[in-house]
């Protein structure tokens, strides 16, 4: 059943409260979810009452409400928010609407509903007319008997001035030269690569010059054949449509022009009235004075819905074929000039048999019309139909996913509708060597029997704080989880350098002690205490702070924590850009807490510039008018001071010169990280940078189940580090080592040799 | 992991926990499944019959000895063995834990995942696992209860409900998650015009989770990470008992409407009040600062369920807490859920139910 009563609102809560309370009074109601959804349910359900929620009052909805006021819908329109004061300057001049100010009232909303689909009647005067019935009808009788040329001449004139109200009251042709439909925003990468797109219909506008001569005549044979001789309408087709349905025993051709197809399109309703057949050939007459052939040709094909949420030739043709529309066979034009009359009836996913044969009926009218010759049309007939939608994948999907959600809250809906163009922050020759850099990664790791590990990578520039690289899973296409920007995971060791740089900012130095040895915490409220050990689960008594962090000691870490204090630890977290809760456990100075990759990569560029950086995405959009809409702007903060910046630089190229990230010394040049494992190998990380980019790789499951074998951040992620780092091209400066007079720390005192 | 494996339909647990009311409606065989920071409780239709069941979400792990693996095997107790350890699961966690003195400890916290427990998801899967049949068709749906974000913590509960969706998913069912509060609403406010409208909370042992529903459309959803456990660790520490001790307490002589008899009680008194007046202040926000509220032509009730609900004297204790905060639509009453502990299990299962007609 037709919905009565259509609602919108951007709150999709408030829209459900709306629904529902006219569903329980009985009445049919439909709740769209976009503007776009709102238009296409108006032109497909013809309902009696529009709802629009209007509470946020915001300028899209508002001109939203605007044009709908403006359009002959036929549908009285409710709005939920405070009445436009037309005196303001610049506030739109809306009628023809009753406003419901306020707070959501579900019994207001009834009210008004009802008053609108039951309007009060007089029901005495009714009751009065009943008994009067046959009297009145006698009365008529008479008259007519006795007035049959006045009565005759009263049709003529109705008929006159019904026709004569038809066209006074027809649309503006005009709008066909601004006729503006939803179209594709497209995203970029910051070398000008695209990305892919966001659309809500994949439409778009192709110039008909371009279209090859037999996709156009496919369309003309099967629609319109004499679509170059008429006016706009053609009577010689209708009345051959009328015998050829006869012939074919079925409704195969309709009697419409395309000029009149697409007056319907754009214009009219799909209802069957008189009053529409006759505005729907006033119009057409109009744009055949006004537009050539071949403007009203590219119009039809542009707009046309083919199925499938493809509307226009190109999007169609990329969904059915996975080419553009100017690469299309002659069978491959023929099945798609097959699709319009009935969309979902001939489509060849819904019933390949039917979209078949009327593929071939296009063929035939194209053979018959003389558009291909008798060779064509028998090599035409042998073509396959395609079995399967091309759904178009996109580059960097990870990233794009990320930049969808951040774009909606932006833009919008707008986003999917209104044909921008964004740039973003990717590097795609550091994307590739990235998602290479994983898959290889992955692939050593099932060589040596290890199989259904899930990786993340993330590369950010260390200057700017804008993502250069990020591959959030192993396949996308299975699996949409962005291990990056969503997944929580134990940071294990590579937490460790927010302990040694909160002690660095202290006063310590790279070269002071700390005791690594076996020591029992105790936590209030907690009976057993809990006791740091170390990965070789020996303990190795007095080391500097930079050992201690190259060796990745976690008693000496626990120890140092401890010292600090945990509260000033974890300020240090998010003071370099930590948002998740640090737990105030000694266990989180050994990377207990959970948190993201991007959270942990981030702190590390901070760690690597000294400054915070909000790691970015979007670095412009451009609207349709080739106007800049949006410019994010860039903010950085100093967070780790001079001093302790060169020092934790330097601990942290120990690592790779002399500790647990050896491995990353292939690269000959001077990088900076650090290792993380996880109690049994449920995480594995190894996060770091060189003079331009804060790389960081995690390896593990999504169920937490250990990797598996003797694995470790070293074995498994550092591996995927150094590729991306060999592979992306990065050729930074080599760094500046500073050396620091030795400090002795024990028991509690800090004293200075 | 090498885990006990059982007929789905020999449940380890004891008949006593096993539980038979009347069917609210018509019936066909569904599944609803409450998982909470102390329990997990299942609900399932059979025949005219509601049956649910509960199992302690908690588990002891001692040393692994095949000679302990096997005494253990014949005594119907659910456990598995991971790095040479047993983990004894469920309600014969407590039965052991008093055997070796010790404490069970519990795969969940604060109504989420255990953070510090890395084997939390493994006990509740295998927990799930046996008290839950089979399903009778590949990706048949079963509802299962999901908290509502932490005031001021979005995403928290993110990465709790993906891993109980996946252990589901596991099992072959399609799942589908219901909020806690939304639960409490479907299996309390179905008839005399209550039309699924009012307020559900379900305090439970990690979390309180609240839902305003108009309709049944949940208007507006949300959690506070207090709840028993709360209550048990700060009156322990108020008073110097370990807080085991406070539950015991709080289960077996707490009566909230009647003055303290001594100064555990009066500390469960204090803090009981504090968790109600935080529910009272945070529902006073929460209906206060959002524009979805409707006005709603009557008052509507408050409906109270979860185990920290069951003293004597919770529900005088909670409408006093409001006596102090405005909310912006009226209260006709509050109410405890029939079967507080059940509640939220039997709200999934009815949905479960509604939407198979």
């Amino acid at each position: 059943m037709d919905p009565v009563v259509l609602i919108y609102s951007p709150n999709e809560i408030r829209g459900k409260i709306i629904s529902e309370t006219l569903r329980v009074k009985g009445i049919e109601t439909r709740l769209a979810a976009s503007h776009f959804e709102v238009e296409a349910l108006i032109r497909e359900n013809f309902p009696r009452i529009i709802i629009l929620d209007m509470k946020k009052n915001i300028s899209t909805e508002t001109d939203f409400l605007d044009a709908l006021s403006q359009k002959s819908t036929g549908a009285e329109i409710i709005v939920l928010g405070d009445k436009h004061d037309p005196s303001v300057p610049g506030a739109p001049h809306i009628t023809n609407t009753r406003w419901i100010p306020g707070p959501l009232a579900p019994e207001s909303i009834v009210s008004e509903v009802h008053t609108i689909l039951f309007p009060k009647r007089n029901w005495p005067f009714a009751k009065r007319c009943n008994a009067m019935a046959s009297e009145v009808l006698l009365r008529l009788k008479r008259f007519f008997f006795w007035s049959v040329p006045i009565t005759a001449t009263l049709v003529v004139g109705l008929i006159g001035g019904y026709v004569y109200w038809c066209i006074v009251t027809l649309p503006d042709i005009q709008s066909l030269n601004s006729y503006s439909p939803y179209k594709a925003s497209e995203i970029y990468s910051q070398d000008n690569i695209l990305l892919s797109e966001f659309y809500i219909e994949r439409r778009n506008m192709i110039s008909p010059d371009t279209l090859p001569r037999h996709v156009k005549n496919a369309f003309i044979a099967v629609e319109d054949a004499r679509f170059y001789k008429h006016a706009g309408i053609d009577p010689v087709r209708i009345l051959s449509s009328f015998l050829t349905n006869i012939k074919e025993g079925g409704f195969v051709q309709g009697g419409s022009t395309i000029t009149q197809q697409l007056a319907k399109m754009i214009f009219f309703k799909p209802e069957k009235t008189i009053t529409r057949k006759i505005k729907e050939i006033a119009i057409s007459l109009q744009i055949e004075r006004r537009y050539t052939k071949n403007e009203i040709l590219g119009l039809y094909l542009n707009n046309a819905y083919f199925g499938t949420r493809a509307y226009g030739i190109e999007a169609a043709s990329y969904i059915y074929f996975g080419k553009a529309s100017n690469d299309l066979s002659t069978s491959e034009a023929a099945l798609l000039a097959a699709i319009p009359k009935a969309p979902s009836k001939y489509s060849p996913f819904v019933d390949p048999e039917k979209a078949l044969n009327r593929r071939n009926y296009v063929l035939k009218r194209m053979f018959q019309t003389g558009f291909i010759n008798q060779d064509e049309y028998r090599h035409a007939l042998g073509d396959a139909i395609p079995e399967k939608i091309h759904a178009r994948r996109y580059k960097a999907p990870y990233y794009v996913d990320h930049c969808r959600g951040i774009l909606e809250g932006m833009v919008g809906d707008r986003l999917y509708t209104a044909g921008l163009k964004i740039y973003t922050t990717l590097d795609y020759r550091m994307q590739e060597a990235a998602e290479k850099a994983v898959h290889e990664g992955i692939e050593r790791l099932e060589k040596r029997g290890i199989t259904g590990v899930q990786a993340a990578l993330l590369a950010i520039d260390i200057k700017t704080g804008q993502i250069k690289a990020m591959v959030g899973g192993t396949n996308f296409w299975d699996s949409q989880f962005n291990r990056v920007t969503q997944a929580k995971r134990q940071p294990g060791s590579t937490f460790k350098p927010i302990v040694f740089l909160t002690a660095l900012e202290q006063g310590l130095k790279p070269s002071d002690t700390i005791e690594d040895k076996r020591i029992d915490y105790y936590v209030k409220g907690q009976p057993d205490a809990w006791t740091p050990l170390n990965y070789s689960k020996k303990y190795h008594g007095t080391v500097t702070l930079k050992t201690a962090l190259a060796h990745s000691f976690n008693a000496a870490t626990v120890n140092l924590a401890s010292k600090v204090g945990i509260e000033n630890m974890i300020k240090t977290a998010h003071r370099l850009g930590i948002k998740s809760t640090i737990y105030p456990f000694y266990s989180s100075a050994i990377g207990s807490s959970e948190l993201t990759l991007i959270e942990l990569v981030s702190a590390y560029a901070a760690l690597a510039s000294g400054k915070r950086i909000e790691p970015a995405c979007i670095t412009r959009i451009i609207d349709k008018e080739q106007a800049i809409l949006v410019e994010p702007p860039a903010r950085e903060e100093t967070v780790v001071g001079g001093e302790s910046l060169t020092a934790i630089r330097d601990m942290l190229q120990s690592v790779v010169l002399e500790g647990t990230g050896r491995g990353a010394l292939v690269l000959k040049r001077p990088v900076y990280g650090k290792t993380g494992t996880t109690n049994d190998c449920v995480d594995a990380w190894f996060i770091g940078f060189d003079e331009n980019i804060a790389l960081g790789v995690w390896v593990g499951r999504d169920d937490h189940i250990p990797i598996g074998g003797d694995e470790n951040g070293a074995t498994v992620a550092l591996p995927i580090w150094v590729d991306f780092m060999r592979g992306s091209g990065e050729n930074p400066q080599p760094a500046r080592i500073t050396v620091y007079p030795s400090v002795t720390m024990a028991a509690g005192a800090v004293s200075v040799n | 992991m090498t885990a006990i494996k059982k007929d789905p339909h020999d449940s380890p647990v004891s008949p006593d926990n096993r539980d038979e009311e009347k069917a609210p409606q018509a019936f066909n065989d569904s599944i609803g499944i409450d998982i909470g920071t102390a329990n997990i409780v299942v609900a399932q239709n059979r025949g005219k019959e509601v049956s649910t069941t509960i199992q302690s979400n908690a588990f002891f792990t001692i040393p692994s000895s095949q000679t302990t693996k096997e005494i253990i095997a014949g005594k119907s107790v659910l456990f598995f063995e991971k790095n040479s350890k047993l983990y004894i699961l469920g309600n014969s966690s407590e039965y052991f834990a008093n055997i070796f003195r010790g404490n069970t400890r519990r795969p969940m916290k604060d109504g989420i995942l255990n953070p510090k427990e890395h084997e939390s998801a493994d006990v509740i899967k295998t927990i799930i696992e046996n008290l839950v049949r089979k399903p009778n068709t590949e990706g048949e749906k079963i509802w299962f209860s999901a908290p509502g974000e932490p005031i001021g913590k979005p995403n928290t509960v993110t990465y709790h409900k993906s891993i109980i969706k996946m252990h589901l998913e596991n099992l072959g069912y399609s799942p589908v998650p219901i909020n806690e509060g939304m639960a409490v609403i479907i299996s309390e406010l179905s008839g005399n015009g209550s039309e699924f409208t009012g307020i559900g909370i379900s305090v439970g042992a990690g979390m309180c989770n609240v839902c305003l529903s108009y309709l049944s459309i949940p208007v507006i959803t949300y959690s506070i990470q207090k709840g028993g456990d709360y209550i048990d660790s700060l009156v322990g520490s108020s008073v110097g008992e370990p807080s085991t001790t406070i539950k015991g307490v709080k289960e077996k002589e707490l009566n909230l409407s009647i003055k303290p008899r001594n100064r555990v009680e009066t500390a469960l008194h204090i803090y009981y009040e504090d968790l109600f007046s935080s529910l009272a202040q945070s529902l006073q926000e929460a209906l206060g600062s959002s524009d979805n509220v409707p006005s709603l032509p009557k008052p509507i009730p408050i409906v109270l369920a979860g185990g920290a609900v069951l003293p004597k004297g919770s529900r005088e204790k909670f409408s006093k807490a409001f006596d102090d905060v405005r909310l912006p639509i009226n209260i006709s009453d509050i109410r405890i859920a029939e079967r507080p502990l059940y509640a939220t299990a039997k709200g999934a299962l009815m949905m479960a139910m509604r939407e198979k007609g």
